[in-house]
């Protein structure tokens, strides 16, 4: 079974984000990159998949030079090759990341294609739609289980208020949503054997994107906390500010 | 002279420190009051490559260099918490795993690494006597040789690991007339082998969680195949891994350093006394700028070492300097943690009275720092 799983790089969960002068873009300078982590379970997944039942996994990863300290972070888990597609940044347009990752994908007989349910820095969840739609395949997205049999699938995904058990047919690509499984640390032999691993390079023509952010702004600042420390005799003063000054009920 | 890490050097430090935060560090203090060795947390290092960092990968190990090796330990010491685990890790790895990996033979490191290397057998250096520590090669064990290998009789001490330990690498006299430098040797000695038995467990005031104690050997017949680096290789053999551990345990120290440190910065920015910090007062913070000097000097002279273990010829010298200067670093800079702490710190629960007690061995294992001193001297010229 040959798997490949897309990865993005994006900033750690803890950067402060900086938004440059004038809001058009984010500040990359001081920025520590990991994989974003519903990308960890798509690894982790597809690792076990491979194990289970022989055959190899491949890192795709879209992005500058800078994006192959991920990959190999990815590949000390274990997978086998790796493949990183040129481009100066990393695409803001979910379509445009989709249709270069079919065009680099499609033939290179893959029976299964992992993403994360969404990067955590765009927070689109579109390629993984988008790029199923493009190769004609299924798509299972929001997965938390997993069991291939075959050419069939069948996984089970979070749902509002549930889950729900779909079968699907091979080829498929399927968005890995936290709880699929527990990523494994990696480990010494993992981290020195992915440096000996080399990561093929790829160039594409990107088609042009068809939607644009014009500026980020940060989130409303939190106003000045109020105390009140009269205990019960409180509330009446609390529901109404509640109510006319937060507006909040 | 570039003191950048690598990519693969910042990756490895990173992944050590969330394998350790997340699996080695819970009910430490339980662990400690019951001097409890925690089998399945060795294990798991084990799986994370810890107990064979620089053995080739072809005997099941990670194949780092030296300095990236001293590199992980820092990161063991930072993240770990639980410094007999880290300490016996130590152990096993630089004064038994690392003279194996060095002096073995192809059938020995193909019969023990991988296993070492994983941590499915846990080794134990038996060298102290009970007359001689740091005067190690005036020891009373003798092997005689005779038809099918070598009888040894004698007891060792102070043995890290002892108690748990699956082999021993012995030393002992198998020629007094050749003088200290080629009068002893090295066996591989299996647990199970007749007449090898451990002796009494001692209790300590740190490190408590590795466990410790004597090994009895009577009557032992060891094969001649169990002879490490040959016959009175002991000497060399010792000596080397002795630079090994100086200068990594050093690094672990490193790591123990930057964890107080960081506590110490936090926990005084959070007490408050007399309406403010207490990081306020030039009194506190002049002791936690003391103990990023000391932790910087030390890491230097760490890492100097290191960058020497797999590369010089003799680095008795480093060793030496970097075992007394970080393992007095470490006790004043937990000293002063616990200082900082006041009241909070002198309790169990606050977890800094613990590192002040494993950090006061670091002074006396693998050679006090009075001999450290003294081979400084002898080789000034003194």
């Amino acid at each position: 079974m040959n798997i490949a799983v897309c990865i993005k790089q994006t900033p750690d969960t803890t950067t402060r984000i900086q938004v440059a002068d004038g809001g058009g873009e984010i500040v990359d300078d001081g920025i520590q990159w990991i994989i974003s982590p519903y990308d960890e379970f798509a690894i982790e997944e597809a690792l076990k998949l491979t194990e289970a039942n022989g055959g190899e996994v491949t890192i795709v990863s879209m992005g500058p030079a800078r994006v192959e300290k991920t990959i190999r972070e990815a590949l000390a888990m274990g997978a086998q090759k790796a493949i990183r597609i040129d481009c100066e940044s990393i695409p803001n347009d979910p379509g445009v990341t989709a249709k270069v990752l079919a065009e680099v994908l499609r033939g290179r007989g893959f029976d299964l294609i992992f993403t994360g349910r969404q990067a955590i820095d765009g927070d689109q969840a579109q390629v993984p739609g988008r790029l199923a739609h493009l190769l004609d395949w299924a798509c299972v997205s929001v997965v938390i289980d997993l069991a291939i049999d075959g050419d069939k699938g069948t996984a089970l995904r979070e749902v509002e208020g549930g889950s729900e058990r779909v079968h699907f047919t091979m080829p498929a690509v399927i968005g890995a949503n936290r709880h699929l499984n527990e990523p494994r640390y990696r480990n010494m032999r993992g981290i020195m054997k992915a440096k000996r691993i080399p990561i093929e390079v790829v160039q594409v023509d990107a088609p042009a994107p068809q939607l644009e952010i014009t500026s980020y702004s940060y989130p409303p600042q939190k106003g000045e906390r109020k105390l009140f420390e009269n205990g019960a005799s409180d509330v009446a003063e609390v529901v109404r500010l509640l109510r006319e000054e937060a507006q909040v009920i | 002279m570039n003191f950048a890490l690598t990519e693969d050097q910042e990756m490895l430090r990173d992944e050590i420190v969330h394998f350790a935060r997340q699996e080695l560090n819970k009910d430490i203090i339980e662990r400690d009051r019951n001097q409890q060795f925690p089998r399945d947390l060795w294990l798991k290092c084990g799986e994370m490559g810890l107990q064979g960092l620089p053995v080739p990968e072809e005997y099941g190990g990670a194949g780092l260099d030296a300095l990236s090796t001293a590199i992980a330990i820092e990161a063991l010491g930072y993240g770990c918490e639980d410094g007999g685990l880290s300490f016996s890790i130590c152990a096993h790895l630089l004064a038994c795993v690392i003279p194996i990996m060095n002096h073995g033979t192809e059938e020995q490191k193909r019969k023990y690494l991988p296993k070492l290397c994983s941590g499915e057998l846990i080794a134990v250096n038996a060298m102290s006597e009970p007359g001689t520590g740091s005067d190690a090669f005036n020891m009373k064990t003798r092997a005689i040789k005779e038809e099918g290998g070598y009888r040894v009789n004698g007891t060792k001490i102070w043995s890290t690991n002892g108690p748990v330990a699956d082999i021993a690498l012995l030393y002992a006299v198998t020629d007094p007339g050749k003088g200290i430098s080629g009068s002893t040797s090295a066996f591989i000695v299996e647990k199970e082998t007749p007449g090898f038995s451990p002796g009494q467990k001692f209790e300590k005031m740190g490190l408590r969680t590795s466990p410790i104690g004597e090994m009895v050997f009577e009557d032992m017949l060891v094969p001649e195949s169990a002879l490490l680096g040959g016959e009175g290789a002991g000497f060399v053999l010792f000596n080397q891994s002795m630079e090994w551990e100086r200068v990594c345990i050093g690094a672990k120290h490193c790591g123990t350093m930057r964890r107080l440190m960081e506590k110490s910065v936090s926990y005084s920015k959070e007490r408050e006394s007399f309406g403010q910090p207490i990081s306020k007062y030039e009194a506190v913070s002049n002791k936690i700028a003391d103990m990023k000097m000391r932790l910087e000097g030390a890491r230097l002279l760490t890492y100097q070492g290191a960058t020497r273990l797999d590369k010089a010829r003799d680095v008795a010298i480093d060793a030496s300097m970097t075992k007394i200067f970080v393992s007095e670093a470490l006790v004043q800079t937990a000293l002063d943690t616990v200082q900082i702490y006041g009241g909070n710190g002198f309790t169990t629960d606050y977890e800094v009275e613990r590192t002040l007690r494993d950090s006061i061995g670091g002074k006396i294992y693998s050679g006090t720092n009075e001999i450290q001193k003294k081979i400084l001297g002898n080789w000034l010229g003194l």
